[in-house]
């Protein structure tokens, strides 16, 4: 089965994917930060139990082998200097054959439930609420009538759920006064937008994430609701701020189109920022290319934004600006373009 | 490594007391701040006396004047280890700190009343994946036109025009009155407020209404808040 962000969604041209996490805690356990080696070990056996096995495969971190580590963190299950396998004995991944539907243990909160999705597609929430639901039913859930399921951060404390978007706005980045105006309308929503980068990365793309905020005070048909709403308005804005600038600056925009796909698919040597700011102008001026020179589909595009996004390692690590690195990272775009013509 | 009273894990200074590991804290907490001396005190450092005066300052400034002693009889967390990390260690610490749990989740989100699903309840939602319009067309050819004429149009204002569909945006949705409710005032553009007290006053809402035009009187008088 082909891996999750490999399929195609709606609204790809704008929307990355879609991400449902839900999380919760056992009772009779200490959250995360107090909990000892002793009780940790209990308390994953217990988890390990609730898991349905016949969709899950995976388990303890610290059995992951190098593979599966790649593997997860390009699948967007580990961060990409995965952070998460540090003390891996008390960390356990779970996944499903095509890791759209995840369960981690021991990070941050006891259980997350992660569904995700390419493209626009909130039946993630559905998908995550159901394997929720089943870990529920099997484990006995800290829940409170006044706070509802309790959390170490108390930012979580209440649905336990964030909805993501990760998305892709080269023209509304291009556009003056874009992000901010975009910002503000993320604001209005009770949303929240930042760019896409690790912790002490300095963001290196024109790809935002959108995540809700609140967890109390509102029913999870609110969150989804207003996260549709927001959505559909980013996906409007930056399809008419690309139509603005495919027409405004034809020529111009036309011109960089073709430069950045000669820089991508002939380049020996291609740094991260330069292959994700070339990518944004292709998914720029894709749809009003008139040449017909260059056949590149969205899924390609995509493919190639999330490869290089996920790739391990950080862009402030100097092993990924390294040449060798360049070098490497250059032949696989040119590899994956060649079979696209 | 791990502290074995409070069990939070031990990255700078490891306290071996009696064959026990203590975090700083921890030792502190148990009076053994003898322990947690700098070295350099036991080398004779001259400047010692200095130093320990600065450090009692530094103790001072961190004196409890409140209830930032409390600690969870469960877990052993204390209210100022909460309030530093953001994270409680147990459920009972909910208890424990109620009144600063609530204060925070107010802070953070506006409101601390729980309105979600129960355990094993399936949400009432209907959400569905919302239809874009697809907007994505090829451009019209424009051969046959003065291309170098629209070339230099194109030159003459493109900043302009490319800012246009995000101002559509914002003018196209008038804001609701629920949306006023929920929004944070001081991220409300100027034009917003002001078709905001109109809403709030059409809807009999006089005290949204007298916030979002004192909000917009503060700019005008004194500037920008954002």
């Amino acid at each position: 089965m082909s891996d999750w962000y490999l399929k195609e969604g709606k609204d790809n041209d704008v929307v990355l994917s879609t991400k449902a996490c839900i999380v919760r805690n056992v009772k009779g356990y200490n959250f995360m930060p107090r909990l000892d080696d002793k009780e940790c070990q209990s308390l994953l056996e217990t988890i390990d139990k609730a898991i349905d096995k016949d969709t899950y495969m995976g388990g303890n971190a610290a059995q992951l082998d190098k593979e599966t580590i790649t593997r997860l963190t390009r699948l967007q299950i580990l961060g990409r200097e995965a952070s998460q396998l540090v003390n891996p004995e008390r960390k356990a991944f779970y996944y499903n054959d095509d890791v759209s539907l995840s369960i981690t243990v021991g990070s941050g909160e006891h259980i997350t439930v992660r569904a995700m999705a390419q493209g626009h597609d909130i039946s993630v929430y559905k998908q995550a609420e159901k394997e929720a639901i089943e870990l529920e039913n099997k484990l006995d859930i800290a829940f409170s009538d006044n706070y509802g399921f309790l959390t170490s951060n108390v930012r979580l404390a209440g649905t336990g759920l964030k909805i993501l978007y990760t998305v892709s706005l080269p023209a509304i980045s291009k556009t003056e006064g874009g992000i901010a105006a975009l910002t503000q309308r993320v604001g209005q929503y009770e949303w929240t937008i930042y760019p896409f980068a690790e912790r002490g990365e300095i963001a290196d793309s024109d790809v935002y994430i959108i995540a809700s905020v609140n967890t109390q005070g509102v029913t999870e048909d609110e969150v989804l609701r207003r996260g549709e709403m927001l959505i559909s308005d980013v996906i409007k804005a930056e399809r008419a701020c690309r139509e603005e600038i495919a027409s405004s600056k034809k020529e111009q925009s036309a011109d960089i189109y073709g430069r950045s796909y000669g820089t991508l698919r002939y380049a020996n040597i291609i740094s991260r920022s330069e292959a994700l700011q070339a990518l944004g102008w292709l998914r720029l001026f894709h749809d009003y290319d008139e040449s017909g020179e260059i056949n590149l589909s969205w899924k390609t595009i995509d493919k190639l934004t999330m490869d290089i996004l996920w790739e391990p390692g950080a862009p402030s690590r100097k092993a990924s600006q390294s040449v060798a690195s360049q070098k490497f990272r250059a032949r696989g775009i040119r590899t994956i373009l060649k079979g696209d013509e | 490594m791990r502290c074995e009273r409070c069990g939070k894990e031990l990255t700078n200074r490891i306290i071996k007391i009696n064959g026990v590991t203590y975090c700083e804290n921890c030792a502190r907490l148990m009076g053994y701040d003898r322990f947690l001396r700098d070295p350099s005190d036991l080398l004779g450092n001259p400047f010692s006396p200095l130093d320990e005066i600065a450090s009692s300052l530094m103790q001072m400034s961190e004196l409890d004047f409140g209830n930032s002693t409390l600690t969870c009889p469960k877990c052993g967390m204390t209210l100022r280890e909460f309030e530093n990390e953001g994270r409680v260690g147990c459920i009972e610490c909910y208890n424990t700190f109620n009144d600063n749990i609530i204060r925070e989740m107010f802070k953070q989100q506006g409101n601390s009343e729980y309105a979600g699903r129960l355990p094993s309840q399936s949400a009432d939602t209907e959400a569905k994946t919302a239809e874009v319009q697809v907007t994505r067309k090829p451009l019209p050819s424009k051969a046959g036109s003065d291309e170098a004429e629209q070339d230099n149009k194109q030159e003459s204002k493109p900043e302009k025009k490319a800012e246009e569909p995000a101002k559509k945006e914002d003018s196209k949705s008038g804001l609701t009155l629920e949306q006023l409710m929920k929004a944070d005032i001081g991220m409300l553009s100027d034009e917003d407020l002001e078709k905001g007290i109109k809403v709030a006053a059409e809807a009999e809402e006089y005290k949204l209404a007298s916030r979002l035009r004192d909000e917009l009187k503060g700019r005008k008088e004194g500037g920008s808040n954002v």
